[in-house]
């Protein structure tokens, strides 16, 4: 999988704030070495992050917002206008001479509820997709000691790369729509998450035949084959598996997965 | 319409066609086959090489008969079942009233896979029971091991004799019987030495971590994945389906890898798992019959109080 240090789009678990906070840190300082304008959206505690970057870069590179400025309100998150927000924020740093736009997210108040967290988590997959080809980075902060494993797990599957957030797979946008990317291992533990991954990205609005990169996919087992099988039996669509094992092959062959071809690539 | 022995017969018509000269076997397998011919059947031959040989030097050159690899056919029972019921079905969709096969396990299966084997000799009677197939299983005495024959003798219904001749066998035991007994495999002399990994309720990653660990590169990397893909299975199965502790262990030698996974359930309770998919995957079925039909050898067997799989990758009939 992808490390987090090289990852655009990463989910930050935590228990504690303090490790967060210094990788917020850490995060933002790199972005603003690089030339990048800086978001912090802290949650209800602001660590030493946000009186860091107040003094922190040139003028209007660094910026503390709060949750309601950066999300529009703590209500059910928009994705794609959520999406749209990010992307006119990352214009307008170019358009200010910076390189790029990255931003350290506290979200776990915009996914208290499980109609927020469905939202945030459909925002958390597309919003992953404007970042693989716009100067745009972030990291996306949450609470597991009030969120708990499961809600943090559904959430940070979603993203490039996580940290500590018990998932041992990812599945995040591709760079066209109709394209994921899936990479780890799923087995027996991760399978209630991987469905519930799967209802969250947008592959259904690609329609037809859609693609999973899973070239850097390490180990599938045959229920989250069936379980890729029957999510796209219900939307009527068909996925071409990008993969280097073999064994995920000939596991497919042996199932007869009728939506699902995995091509072996090199 | 049925024709011959089996006229009349409903379901799956099993045969052990059992000899010691190459006139007796044509004397029963040569007028099964003309048979077939005269009656307008599919007919199917999987022998090894040998007799394949025999038969084709005494059938007429333009007999409309399907001539298979008996050691391809019959690499891995589970893969098998599956070649013949596909080929079943498509002969049955095609009207046929009555199928005839002749097939031969390679004899090295005779000595550390025949579990398996044996196994499947027993389950084919109801995996083929809903065909109109009359089959001749071919077994050489000479050859055969009395251990062996002794199962064949409980596996098949019925033996086929010269001069037409078809004798019920008494040793004969219902599948569900026969399966359900333990059959523990022979020891594999890499389990003599200690286990490269022995690991008490390992997670199924953890267990595939074992296989990679383990893997010095004297098996095809195909091979080393499939293995690992099937303690994956075999692991999950056994903490979803069987009781605690689950135990793995992990013996590596010369041209294989063998893999003991141990629970202290009763194992499956489907005399068939692992031969045939069951349902859709929710109760193990699944899971075990993909490790059928991707490691070189898979031995299920009860012990007082466990159960144990034991994996195989690489080859099964070394005997170092």
């Amino acid at each position: 999988m992808t490390r987090v240090a090289e990852a655009r789009h990463t989910c930050w678990a935590y228990d504690d704030h303090r490790p967060f906070d210094a990788y917020a840190r850490d995060f933002l300082g790199a972005g603003l070495a690089a030339g990048e304008r800086v978001w912090y959206v802290p949650g209800d505690w602001t660590g030493t992050t946000a009186a860091w970057l107040r003094g922190a870069g040139p003028a209007g590179a660094a910026r503390v917002i709060s949750q309601a400025d950066a999300y529009r309100g703590v209500a059910v998150v928009d994705p794609a206008g959520q999406v749209a927000a990010y992307a006119a924020a990352t214009e307008d740093a170019l358009a200010a001479g910076f390189t790029g736009f990255r931003v350290v997210a506290e979200a776990t108040a915009l996914v208290r509820s499980d109609a927020q967290r469905h939202a945030f988590a459909t925002y958390e997959y597309v919003i992953g997709r404007y970042m693989r080809t716009a100067p745009m980075r972030a990291v996306c902060g949450y609470d597991r000691s009030e969120l708990g494993d499961r809600a943090v797990a559904e959430l940070a599957c979603l993203h490039e790369a996580s940290h500590e957030a018990g998932v041992t797979f990812q599945l995040h946008s591709g760079a066209r729509a109709g394209e994921s990317v899936l990479t780890g291992e799923l087995d027996l533990a991760m399978r209630e998450v991987f469905a519930s991954a799967l209802v969250h990205t947008d592959l259904a609005t690609a329609g037809g035949e859609v693609v999973v990169d899973a070239r850097e996919l390490r180990f599938i087992d045959h229920q989250s084959l069936i379980a890729l099988q029957r999510h796209l039996e219900a939307r009527r669509l068909t996925a071409v598996v990008r993969t280097r094992l073999g064994a995920t092959a000939r596991l497919a062959g042996l199932l007869e997965l009728p939506r699902v071809r995995v091509a072996v690539t090199g | 319409m049925r024709t011959g022995a089996a006229a009349g017969h409903r379901g799956y018509f099993h045969e052990a066609l059992c000899y010691d000269s190459d006139e007796r076997l044509l004397a029963v397998a040569l007028p099964f086959l003309l048979g077939a011919i005269a009656a307008g059947e599919p007919a199917v031959v999987a022998l090894g090489e040998r007799n394949t040989g025999l038969l084709r030097a005494v059938l007429p050159a333009d007999a409309p008969i399907t001539f298979l690899s008996g050691d391809a056919m019959y690499t891995r029972p589970a893969s098998a079942i599956r070649a013949y019921r596909k080929m079943l079905s498509d002969f049955a969709a095609g009207g046929a009233g009555q199928i005839r096969v002749i097939g031969e396990i390679p004899p090295e299966a005779f000595g550390a896979t025949w579990d398996w084997w044996a196994r499947y000799e027993s389950a084919v009677n109801h995996a083929y029971d809903e065909f109109p197939l009359w089959s001749m299983c071919v077994y050489d005495t000479r050859r055969t091991p009395a251990p062996v024959l002794a199962d064949v003798l409980r596996t098949h219904p019925r033996s086929a004799l010269p001069d037409d001749r078809h004798v019920r066998n008494a040793d004969y035991t219902e599948p569900v019987v026969y399966l359900s007994g333990s059959r523990p495999p022979a020891p594999d002399p890499v389990q003599r030495a200690e286990p490269l990994a022995d690991l008490t309720g390992p997670t199924p990653a953890q267990a595939r971590d074992a296989v990679r660990a383990a893997d010095r590169g004297v098996l095809p990397p195909a091979d080393v994945d499939d293995l690992m893909m099937s303690v994956s299975e075999t692991v999950a199965n056994a903490h979803r389906h069987g009781r605690a502790p689950v135990r793995v262990r992990l013996w590596s030698g010369a041209d294989r890898i063998v893999v003991a996974v141990t629970d202290g359930g009763p194992g499956p309770k489907d005399p068939f798992a692992g031969l045939l998919p069951s349902g859709d995957g929710s109760d193990g079925g699944l899971g075990l019959w993909i490790v059928h039909q991707s490691c070189s050898h898979v031995a299920l067997y009860r012990q007082p109080g466990e159960f144990t799989i034991r994996l195989t990758a690489g080859n099964p009939h070394s005997g170092n």
